[in-house]
């Protein structure tokens, strides 16, 4: 139970984001947006934004630099005419101070000739195709047996269509830059991000650089839930107005531009065809889902991976087509693919429990596989019966009776629901390096990103186990490219990947020491590229289950949480207090996504409508009533050398659908689109 | 999330406020706690010439009492609302919708004169200020005046206040023994605004509501008092019955967090609770 080492500074505000670097003569961007879905630009006109005092530079296709091709056309900024969706950065007003660039930005003109826009993902839409990979790197389509065949002869069958709307990550610090050119030719970004090696190497591309000529320092970062795990259009906007204007540039993304400029998570259309006997075992498991992507950018969500290992059926097929649409580039948000993905899956084998009669937490029992269905690799560990077994023990799940519809108080229907939830535990490659400083203390480096999970405390915590010391004598530096490269924290690989770094450079340097330290310090650099390599194979999971208990209004048809429960089984937790919160902020945002979180599109302008926190809804701590988490133990050796799995995501995979799933016993009414609002409820009541 | 910019004036003293007002003209803009105003100063929803600070002006934050009424200062915080003995005592209605006034932070700066001032019909204290018959007093360089609640609110985010008048105060009538009170609040998450709110007090006659006093929070583009309600249950209606006719007369909006119908509903639903809870029945 570790408190969070910079806790104090975030706590009284002495911790430095990226926005509160003070430098001097620092210059303020504010950005213009499309304002319309698809087209042309004819004419910027910057005139009057020029001769207003204190604007310093406009920049926009006609005059900003040039930029190397790369493979995310969201970092082409103006660098060219067409306008591939609403929203998109078109120009940037460079002022003397932030008012300045605001007002002035709203005084540049730019002239289109628009063109009709598709902005509606359908899944009979004529431009679907199948991507090369998913996200992940995972193949669109998989098949084994014959699942047609085997599904129209199951004695009990599911089919049914899911959807999930666009969902905003919504950070609580904006993404932000701080962009220098120092006279050398390096560039320097004060920069909010998820993963500082990453933006280097980018931006290095982006502007022709080497590497060791871009600097990337991210100490602090207030929140990212994905959307910073890649350089958004903000940091190359940002780093191209200081080369132009010779100054320093700050940049904000507004919230309200934070819905194009920035990523979300793709809306979905997934149908699940599920295959059993009457006993509930599957024989043939079918996921098929609809996303979307810009035209500008590919990102394929993984929404149909997860039904790749979750169960045992001998007949499967998993597949994902995606449309280019004249819509912002989707991109990740927590726990993408697995988050909605689980959502239809795990909803879906609620309604093969209701359709059988099986108990919901007996029937995932039933066909848990013994080994990954598609790949046939063991599993490193697999404990998602234990979790369901410990889950159903703490909530008291045995005395439920399975009957929807039946448990009223007042003018309340109760509920209780389960879901199944997993996520991979990755590790990657990447190097840190260990000291031995002459006072006896430690300090340990490694690029690593803590954008308010815990993992500068986690790690520090993993170096003070592996040098055998105490946590108070390492200070652990993270947050700086400069510092040895290191993964993004994304896809729940963080803490794994930089501990083993970090457990290796620590362990070199013991090996190292011997008697009296030097006054220069003792150093060693591990990297971990070998052993990540050369794992033996494994299909390596986190599991989990959510049991939820909910209250639905008859009257009003709100859907309240009164009580929640996660378990889950993730290798060794290094740090209960922070890994609690994981759990719980996941499990949160699952209430988010099952209830309330919905960005709704303007067919007709082709924009999100609701861009702001007042009527894009989430949960805030008053919302949340018993809600807790818990892990079982589970000691797996084939992971990493701490022996723990990613944490950060699976917290909210399979919530929402334990939620949908309570609201179905409770009212006897299905939900297959999300958010289950008020209004939907109550037509069905 | 810049405010454009404004020229800023910060009045000593009443009288130094409505001179500011006067020379300002029509584009200036009164900020109080600035809770409302500040968010749409930052998106330029709202971009006045000037700006009125009347922070400085601590003769208005007070609460006193006027014989029959009580007299709330326009700058008394939610915060200062919620624990006035005199409001305790007399308006218990707004004490209990002031503590459903988004979270603790906005309660703490925000102003009760300035939440009516702005005139939001999904703000929760206008249908408040209309259910109780307060009387709102509103000052110029020309002299005082008092505007009935029910006068007051003339359209979406639009008081009667002319440009050179300041809000200084909200006289409340005490109500005499006798009244229950609720402010049945229907949001999606703790601290958004109401879809449908109901304030009501209702006086208990040998056990049944005879006296009542209802009114609804964003069921049109001004808060609405609901006659048909208060007469139903006068001539002896059940609450269930008297509360469907909640919203006759509303012009409800449809929006992102619910159509027109579904307010519709909600009004009924939320009525029938208010007058239940009020009534302790």
């Amino acid at each position: 139970m570790t408190d969070r080492l910079e806790g104090w500074e975030k706590v009284t505000g002495a911790a430095r984001y990226a926005y509160e670097y003070p430098l001097e003569n620092v210059a303020y961007l504010a950005a213009v947006q499309a304002t319309v879905a698809r087209g042309e630009i004819l004419a910027v006109d910057a005139e009057a934004a020029l001769g207003m005092p204190g604007v310093l530079a406009v920049l926009s296709g006609g005059n900003a630099p040039r930029l190397a091709p790369v493979d995310d056309g969201e970092l082409a900024v103006l660098q060219s005419r067409r306008v591939a969706y609403r929203g998109q950065f078109v120009a940037a007003v460079i002022a003397e101070t932030p008012e300045t660039a605001a007002e002035a930005a709203r005084h540049v003109r730019v002239e289109y000739a628009p063109e009709a826009a598709d902005v509606l993902l359908r899944a009979d839409h004529e431009g679907l195709y199948a991507p090369e990979k998913v996200n992940g790197g995972f193949p669109a389509d998989t098949e084994s047996g014959d699942p047609d065949a085997a599904f129209a002869a199951s004695a009990v069958r599911v089919d049914a269509t899911y959807t999930t709307p666009a969902e905003h990550n919504n950070p609580m610090e904006p993404h932000t830059t701080v962009a220098l050119w120092e006279d050398d030719g390096t560039l320097v970004l004060y920069d909010s991000n998820q993963g500082p090696s990453a933006v280097q190497s980018t931006l290095a591309e982006v502007f022709g650089l080497e590497p060791a000529q871009v600097r990337v320092i991210s100490e602090h970062v207030g929140g990212g839930f994905g959307s910073k795990g890649t350089p958004r259009p903000n940091v190359v906007l940002a780093a191209m107005a200081a080369r132009v204007t010779g100054r320093p540039v700050k940049f904000a993304v507004p919230r309200r531009q934070m819905w194009a400029t920035t990523g979300y998570r793709t809306p979905t259309i997934q149908r699940v065809r599920l295959g059993a006997g009457l006993d509930g075992r599957l024989d043939a498991v079918i996921h098929e889902v609809v996303a979307q992507t810009s035209a500008v950018r590919e990102f394929a969500e993984q929404a149909a991976v997860p039904a790749r290992m979750m169960y045992r059926a001998a007949n499967r097929r998993t597949r994902h087509r995606i449309v280019r649409l004249d819509v912002p580039s989707p991109s990740w948000m927590r726990a993408p693919g697995e988050t909605p993905g689980m959502f239809a899956l795990e909803s879906a084998m609620d309604e093969l429990a209701v359709l059988t009669g099986v108990d919901p937490v007996e029937l995932r029992v039933r066909n848990d596989a013994p080994e990954d269905p598609e790949s046939g690799l063991p599993f490193s560990s697999r404990n998602l019966v234990a979790c369901l077994r410990e889950g159903a023990a703490r909530f008291g799940w045995d005395a439920r009776d399975p009957r929807p519809g039946v448990r009223r108080e007042g003018r309340t229907l109760l509920g209780t629901g389960v879901a199944a939830a997993t996520y991979p535990a990755s590790t990657r490659p990447g190097e840190a390096v260990a000291r031995a400083e002459p006072d006896g203390t430690f300090t340990v480096r490694v690029a690593a990103a803590d954008i308010g999970t815990g993992a500068r405390t986690a790690l520090a915590v993993i170096a003070a186990d592996a040098l055998k010391t105490d946590l108070g004598k390492v200070r652990m530096e993270i947050g700086d490219s400069r510092l040895p490269r290191a993964v993004v924290a994304g896809g729940s690989a963080g803490t794994s990947s930089w501990g083993t770094a970090v457990v290796r450079a620590c362990e070199a340097l013991l090996v190292r020491l011997n008697g009296e330290i030097p006054p220069e310090g003792v150093e060693a650099r591990a990297s971990t590229a070998d052993e990540v390599r050369s794992r033996q194979k494994y299909a390596r999971h986190a599991f989990g289950a959510h049991f939820a208990e909910v209250a639905v209004d008859l009257d009003t048809g709100e859907v309240r949480v009164p009580r929640m429960l996660g378990v889950f089984a993730a290798g060794r937790i290094i740090n209960p207090k922070a890994a609690r919160s994981q759990f719980v902020g996941g499990m949160t945002m699952g209430i988010g996504m099952a209830l309330l979180e919905e960005s709704i599109m303007d067919e007709a302008f082709g924009d999100h409508v609701n861009r702001d926190l007042a009527q894009y809804h989430v949960p805030t701590c008053a919302d949340i009533r018993k809600i807790d988490a818990v892990w079982v133990p589970e000691a797996d050796p084939h992971l990493n050398p701490m022996g723990a799995k990613g944490i950060g995501e699976i917290g909210i995979v399979g919530a929402a659908a334990a939620i949908a799933n309570a609201v179905h016993h409770a009212t006897g009414a299905r939900f297959r689109d999300l958010p289950i609002t008020p209004a939907r409820v109550l037509a069905e009541l | 999330m810049i405010p454009a910019s404004f020229d800023y004036v910060r009045p000593e003293s009443v009288d130094e406020a409505l001179e500011a007002l006067t020379d300002a003209g029509e584009d200036a803009k009164i900020i109080a706690g600035g809770q409302s105003l500040m968010p749409l100063l930052r998106m330029r929803l709202a971009m006045p010439d000037t700006l009125i600070d009347l922070d400085r002006l601590d003769s208005l934050r007070d609460v006193r009492d006027d014989g029959d009424a009580i007299v709330i200062g326009a700058l008394a915080t939610h915060h200062r609302v919620l624990r006035d003995p005199l409001v305790r005592a007399h308006a218990p209605l707004l004490v209990r919708a002031t503590a459903k006034v988004a979270d603790p932070a906005v309660r703490h700066r925000g102003t009760f004169g300035g939440a009516l001032a702005h005139a939001d019909p999904a703000s929760d204290l206008p249908a408040v200020a209309v259910a109780l018959d307060a009387e709102l007093l509103a000052r110029s360089a020309r002299g005082e005046r008092r505007i009935p609640a029910a006068d007051f609110f003339v359209d979406w985010m639009t008081s009667a206040l002319e440009p050179d008048e300041l809000l200084t105060g909200i006289r409340v009538p005490k109500p005499g023994e006798g009244w229950g009170v609720h402010y049945e609040k229907f949001h999606r998450t703790a601290q958004a605004w109401a879809i449908v709110g109901v304030a009501c007090a209702v006086r208990r006659d040998d056990g049944r509501v005879g006296d009542a006093r209802v009114a609804l929070t964003n069921m049109g583009p001004v808060p609405v008092r609901c006659r048909a309600v208060e007469e139903a249950l006068a001539g002896g209606a059940a609450i269930r019955d008297a509360a469907e006719l909640a919203a006759e007369g509303t012009e409800p909006p449809s929006d992102l967090d619910g159509s027109a119908e579904y307010r519709t509903h909600l009004a009924a639903v939320l009525t029938a609770r208010a007058l239940a809870a009020a009534a302790a029945v």
